[in-house]
């Protein structure tokens, strides 16, 4: 039983990381129409700007966390301008190949700079732990887990309360009544695809300290995000939340009770994708 | 062009041939949305039928339920006799199921010769190419495409489009031809051009059901008319009957479309 | 409008300029004589890695002429990897289990395709993006599963010894890759010339419609999943006979997904050519690169792709004529 909670706690500790990442795909998906497939390079990005900022300025990765965001927010806006403004209206294949090939180049520019190696973030609190009865949580997980809360719980506030975050939702409904009542669409898409991008570099930066960076390291993120978010309906960013904590809570009980769980937890993903899908298009009108 | 065909109003000999299409209490629900409630009618040999209805009534939902793009909720369909309710559209073609859409669909990459060998090719199961392309041929000329066959259909006009989509209809090679809104977008000369081919159609063999706006072509083309209303049957009968129907007037009137539209 | 045609005295049948003459196959019969002769040119003291260099555009060949062929039905795959994939371990596996090589081949490349099919079914309603994802997926998750199979029966995540294709002779493994990309060129121009281009362009064009017109969307596009994906595997078979060792890692990676779709795109995409001189192109450039940096040579495919889709949507065909809609091999 206690195998059980403990298991179900790491659980749940993981789907925040994974919710800040499908989150922020969520917002590219829903707000701009734009299957980002390099969504998982900014979080490579993200998570090299923080060993970079303590290996050679020994600066802890949560402090410079918000110069990250600002940054990749910055090199998202970049991308926006230079690439995706340019094929917002080109068949979804084009969009889709063009964030492909993006992301594609992103990994490989990183790879050449900085080889295949994963590099590692040390912190004074990585190997503490936090003891709650018989349960034991990791220091780093706990507190990725209560940053990725507090950012999920801004982002919301920003979304249902302010001007910006009214645009937005309604840009994602109806991008021409959004532009016939003077909402700025280009402007819009472009901090919601910076958003997006920052987003992700913020669950980079959580990853570093937790696992570590590499120029693959988004990959696998990504590709759970896209599991979330299609479980979660695209552009749904209340169900991102519940498919987020489906998923981790999933992998976590696979590792725990299959033998050899920790090489078959994440093939997790791929059976919620294929089932919701499988699910979606035989529950369709036909 | 027989006499028959262009009596408006008067029931043609056609109606009394064998039945080509029945349907039986077809419902189709949207969730809570009805769309389509208990639709029965019988298509016959050789018959132009016409489903009206103001705009809502679910002529179009039913058009899909008739070609398969929707499974009714209830009901059964029958085609040429056989029970096709549960088949897919492409079987339902194979059947003798032919459509051409309201809004044209050509295929964008191919030329007008290559889209109608489309239908020539797979309309019915074991057709072979070289002989697919000589229908296509044969249908060209007889829609007046001939001429364009090389071009892309975006080159075409309005009223080409909709010559392409009902030669590649025919190229399957139909015994039903369901057309939703054919005369949708065309300028009075080119509707003529329109309601005469779709007498072609009907001569050469083809039971044609079709939903249309506008009412003289209506009274000009259908042998039959069924008047949908939310839904639901709300009469059948000649042009004459059904316009001469108080409920179908007080319908029309309700939505301020007007039967003399 | 006949009665116009008529009196315009124009021949009413005149061939449409589409119609593929066999003049059109020229472009294709001399890459194919070009890359036959590249053995017997004087390579110099080089000769064996520039052999090998030439093997592996051959590969590179067959991988994009195969996905391009699934592409034609509107399946743009992103699981070219796993089928790969399956082919080099199903190659291996199957001589482990004591089949001569000869046959091993075509049946592995058998078995990806009805492995193929299994993903085709569950694909069958998805589109676009669902489409990608899933099939993305799907190679992660075959992948996983040979990774975590026992040792003894797939090598895990070390992988697999494979014992030379045909004794480790190049020029002969060079002939075999050869007959190989002629073999899948033929398929691709039997797709090209039969009622299954015409099937696979109106579901790729309109699925719907084609449906209507009475395409049997299950029937054909399984066929080209099963086409497209036992051609992918006779690759992986070069693949994993030519390097002798193959690990879970390098055989499905990504990349190997990545190369096929940006080098079809780059070429000319629903094309045979196209794919073949995009392969031809792209390994050079990737050779090139790789002898100046260890890792990230494949930079070359994500700028090319970015590339291709803002500024050259038709890829290399597109350059040659300018045509609306192509009438090209």
């Amino acid at each position: 039983m206690d195998l059980f909670v403990q298991t179900l706690v790491n659980g749940l500790l993981q789907s925040g990381l994974y919710a800040l990442v499908a989150s922020g795909l969520a917002l590219a998906v829903g707000v701009v129409g734009i299957v980002n497939f390099a969504h998982g390079e900014y979080l490579m990005i993200g998570a090299f700007l923080a060993w970079a900022g303590s290996a050679f300025l020994g600066v802890d990765p949560l402090l410079s966390l918000p110069v990250i965001a600002v940054a990749v927010f910055a090199i998202g806006a970049l991308t926006y301008r230079v690439s995706i403004r340019h094929v917002l209206l080109a068949p979804e294949l084009n969009q889709m190949l063009l964030t492909f090939g993006l992301g594609i180049l992103l990994q490989n520019l990183a790879l050449m700079l900085l080889g295949g190696n994963t590099r590692t973030v040390t912190t004074p609190y990585q190997a503490s732990s936090l003891q709650l009865g018989d349960l034991s949580v990791g220091g780093p997980k706990a507190l990725a887990f209560g940053l990725a809360a507090l950012l999920l719980g801004a982002l919301y506030v920003v979304l249902y309360r302010t001007t910006l975050g009214r645009q937005m939702r309604a840009v994602a409904q109806n991008r021409r009544g959004a532009q016939l009542i003077g909402i700025d669409v280009d402007r819009v898409y472009l901090i919601a695809f910076g958003v997006s991008c920052a987003l992700a570099a913020v669950a980079g930066v959580l990853v570093s300290v937790l696992l570590f960076a590499s120029p693959t390291v988004g990959l696998v993120f990504a590709l759970k995000a896209f599991a979330i978010i299609v479980m979660a309906g695209l552009g749904n960013l209340t169900g991102v939340l519940w498919a987020s904590v489906l998923l981790g809570v999933s992998e976590a009980l696979v590792q725990t009770y299959v033998p050899g769980g920790g090489g078959w937890s994440d093939a997790v993903f791929f059976l919620m994708i294929f089932g919701t899908l499988v699910l979606r298009s035989f529950r369709g009108a036909r | 062009m027989t006499a028959a065909t262009t009596i408006g109003g008067t029931l043609s000999p056609a109606s009394q041939g064998a039945e080509v299409l029945r349907a039986e209490g077809l419902s189709k629900r949207f969730g809570g949305l009805k769309a389509v409630q208990d639709v029965s009618f019988t298509h016959h040999q050789g018959e132009i039928l016409a489903v009206i209805g103001p705009n809502g009534a679910g002529k179009t939902t039913l058009l899909n339920l008739l070609s398969g793009v929707y499974r009714p909720s209830a009901g059964r369909l029958h085609l040429m006799g056989r029970d096709v309710t549960d088949q897919p559209m492409e079987a339902r073609c194979h059947a003798g199921l032919g459509r051409a859409f309201q809004i044209v669909r050509p295929f964008p990459e191919m030329t007008v010769h290559e889209n109608v060998t489309v239908g020539a090719l797979f309309g019915k199961p074991g057709q072979r190419l070289p002989e697919a392309r000589e229908r296509a041929w044969a249908l060209l000329e007889r829609t007046g495409l001939a001429a364009h066959a090389d071009k892309a259909a975006h080159e075409l006009t309005l009223l080409q489009d909709k010559r392409l989509e009902v030669a590649r209809a025919l190229a399957t090679n139909p015994s039903v031809l369901l057309l939703d809104e054919v005369m949708a977008g065309l300028r009075p000369g080119e509707a003529q051009e329109a309601v005469a081919l779709v007498r072609g159609v009907r001569e050469s063999g083809v039971s044609v059901l079709f939903i249309e706006h506008i009412m003289p072509v209506v009274r000009d083309l259908a042998d039959r008319v069924v008047v949908m209303d939310q839904g639901q049957v709300l009469a059948q009968g000649t042009y004459r009957e059904v316009t001469a129907d108080p409920r179908v007037v007080s319908a029309y009137l309700g939505t301020e479309e007007g039967l003399q539209a | 409008m006949s009665a116009r045609q008529a009196e315009a005295g124009a021949p009413v049948r005149a061939a449409p300029r589409r119609e593929i003459t066999p003049g059109a196959a020229l472009p294709l019969l001399g890459f194919l004589l070009l890359a036959a002769l590249f053995p017997f040119l004087p390579l110099g003291s080089r000769a064996e890695f520039l052999l090998q260099i030439a093997f592996f555009t051959l590969v590179a060949g067959i991988m994009a002429l195969s996905w391009d062929i699934l592409a034609r039905s509107g399946q743009v795959s992103l699981a070219h990897a796993a089928f790969y994939g399956l082919g080099a371990y199903g190659y291996a596996l199957l001589l482990k289990a004591g089949l001569p090589w000869l046959l091993a081949m075509p049946v592995a490349a058998l078995l990806a395709g009805g492995v193929s099919l299994i993903l085709g079914a569950v694909t069958m309603r998805l589109s676009g993006m669902y489409f990608a994802i899933a099939t993305l997926a799907f190679t992660e998750v075959v992948r996983t599963i040979i990774q975590n199979l026992p040792e003894s029966v797939a090598g895990g995540a070390t992988g697999l010894l494979v014992p030379a294709l045909l004794g480790g002779n190049s020029r002969a493994q060079y002939a075999l890759a050869w007959g190989l990309l002629a073999f899948t060129v033929l398929v691709s121009l039997a797709v090209r010339l039969t009622r299954l281009h015409f099937a696979f362009a109106a579901i790729r064009q309109g699925e719907e419609t084609a449906r209507v017109l009475g395409v049997s969307i299950v029937r054909f596009k399984l066929l080209a999943f099963f086409i497209s994906s036992s051609l992918a595997a006779l690759a992986g078979v070069l693949y994993a006979g030519k390097t002798f060792f193959i690990n879970p890692l390098e055989t499905f990676s990504l990349a190997n997904s990545i190369a096929p779709l940006t080098t079809s795109i780059f070429g000319g995409l629903y094309t045979t050519l196209g794919p073949v001189l995009g392969a031809t192109v792209l390994r050079v450039a990737e050779e090139l690169l790789h002898n100046s940096v260890k890792d990230g040579y494949l930079v070359v495919y994500g700028l090319v792709l970015m590339l291709s889709i803002l500024w050259l949507p038709r890829g290399l065909m597109g350059l040659r004529r300018n045509r609306k809609h192509g009438g090209d091999l």
